[in-house]
């Protein structure tokens, strides 16, 4: 696509006024597997979780209050719509934006979490992810403030987009959940709902693989 | 394409056969037949199989769906010489499987091994910084172009030693019985796929097959060149031989020396994709 040797064929466009989202084959098939994920969090029930007893062979089934996963599977969901949006979009500004929302949603996944571990990982992981913004937001600012344009049809190929813009692209997506800035997740990941909790892994790794697109073709 | 991915699960499972045998005969043990991870996929095929009361019986099935899926994308992009960069995603989409294993069952085991998963999402890093290299060089991630560019100018792992030290440690992390395989790890009994038997695991066998072979031969492909099949069969199980050795002779990592060693890889590669940005 864009005649870049990059991600493979253009497959369709999607024009909103001056906003055109495309499908190539490679933004298609993270468009597919987020599309996979979030019919999964709409029709999977959550697992009953088994804990065992510390010293001892007994083992018990937790209690999880279904408003309570009612609330992460309506978070998932935003969360996977997030997630569409960022894989098709054919604009920086919209880029981030969708970025900024799959922060928000994965936080909101265990917002309602009753466990302390749950809580302060979610806690520290939304710090990293909001102060992520940042180099995100800045990243896209500096992109238009030197070609005057924030879409990638224009930007692509032209390697018009400094060097620094583009690292900060890529922080910023890391910083809302990539390693090094992801080790919160690991005890996020212990919270029930799992496939409401796999939506947080899904969002984060697809916005990265799309982060590296957009880097390497702009 | 079907007779290219039977052919390529039954070579994946064969693969993983001298793997246990290699490592067995390093050890000092006889180890198992080279057949036996095919025997065991027949076996499961065939053996009583249900889900668990506790499990989220959607997500439970999906994820072996998805297994296999995600393995013969990357199979068909790999044979068609498609995109470098859509290969490396279906890689790390198979993080979620794992990730979707350990949470689906509601098994504590499970779980542990999910938890360890995220831990190990590390090992994705060198992977990007490969391509980075990778492209620098070469100007495409059309696999096919790259393949092109080794024909006309000699293999990669000349070229880009590093990046190709950095392939080398995460297909090594992504191997049965790695230093770096401490989401299957025996504390956890299984790990992720401890509560996935019968048919689910025979489904799962099968992927990881597909996996084996895919990124082994992903690494012949990548940085040796276009070579005869039978010469490439003979690359893979050496390089595979390779893995064994190191697998045979060290230690279980602990989760937290897994990722310090991973992102250390990432950080050196990153220095040297970052040199070469600038000298290229």
């Amino acid at each position: 696509m864009f005649d870049l040797p990059i991600e493979g064929a253009e497959l369709l466009a999607v024009e909103f006024g001056d906003i055109v989202n495309y499908f190539s084959v490679y933004t298609a098939v993270l468009f597919v597997f987020a599309l996979l994920f979030t019919v999964l969090a709409i029709i999977s029930r959550p697992e009953k979780p088994v804990d065992i007893v510390f010293g001892g062979d007994a083992y018990y089934a937790k209690k999880i209050p279904p408003e309570q996963l009612r609330f992460q599977r309506f978070m998932a969901i935003a969360c996977g719509l997030a997630t569409l949006g960022a894989m098709i979009s054919g604009d920086l500004f919209n880029f981030t934006l969708f970025s900024s929302m799959i922060g928000i949603t994965n936080i909101g996944i265990v917002a309602a979490v009753k466990n302390k571990h749950v809580l302060e990982a979610a806690y520290q992981y939304g710090i990293v992810a909001m102060v992520a913004t940042v180099p995100l937001f800045g990243g896209a600012a500096i992109a238009l403030a030197t070609t005057g344009t924030l879409s990638i049809w224009e930007l692509a190929g032209a390697g018009a987009v400094p060097l620094l813009a583009k690292m900060l692209l890529v922080v910023g997506v890391m910083g809302e959940g990539m390693a090094p800035f992801y080790i919160g997740k690991a005890e996020i990941t212990r919270a029930p709902g799992a496939p409401y909790v796999l939506m947080i892994h899904v969002s984060s790794l697809l916005l990265f693989l799309r982060v590296v697109e957009i880097a390497l073709t702009v | 394409m079907i007779e290219y991915l039977i052919f390529a699960v039954f070579v994946g499972l064969l693969l993983h056969g001298i793997h246990r045998k290699a490592i067995a005969r390093i050890q000092g043990r006889p180890g198992p037949p080279i057949w036996q991870e095919i025997l065991h996929v027949l076996k499961f095929s065939f053996k009583e199989t249900w889900i668990p009361a506790t499990a989220s019986q959607t997500l439970f099935v999906a994820v072996v769906i998805i297994a296999i899926g995600v393995w013969s994308t990357a199979l068909f992009v790999l044979l068609t010489g498609g995109s470098l960069l859509l290969l490396f995603a279906v890689y790390m989409l198979h993080k979620i499987v794992e990730h979707g294993l350990g949470l689906s069952s509601g098994s504590p085991y499970g779980k542990f091994g999910a938890i360890r998963s995220v831990m190990s999402a590390a090992s994705e890093i060198p992977l990007f910084a490969t391509i980075a290299a990778i492209y620098l060089i070469t100007g495409s991630l059309m696999i096919s172009d790259i393949q092109a560019w080794q024909a006309a100018h000699g293999p990669l792992l000349f070229t880009a030693l590093p990046a190709a030290i950095a392939l080398y440690i995460v297909v090594l992390a992504k191997m049965h019985y790695s230093p770096f395989a401490v989401i299957e790890s025996k504390e956890i009994v299984s790990g992720n796929v401890t509560e996935h038997f019968g048919v689910w695991r025979a489904g799962l066998e099968a992927a990881f097959g597909l996996k084996t072979f895919v990124l082994l031969y992903a690494f012949i492909v990548l940085f040796l060149g276009p070579m005869p099949l039978l010469l490439a069969a003979v690359a893979m199980v050496l390089l595979l031989l390779s893995l064994s050795f190191i697998c045979a002779l060290s230690p279980m990592l602990s989760p937290f020396d897994t990722v310090t060693i991973q992102i250390g890889t990432a950080g050196l590669i990153v220095v040297y994709v970052l040199l070469m940005g600038v000298i290229v």
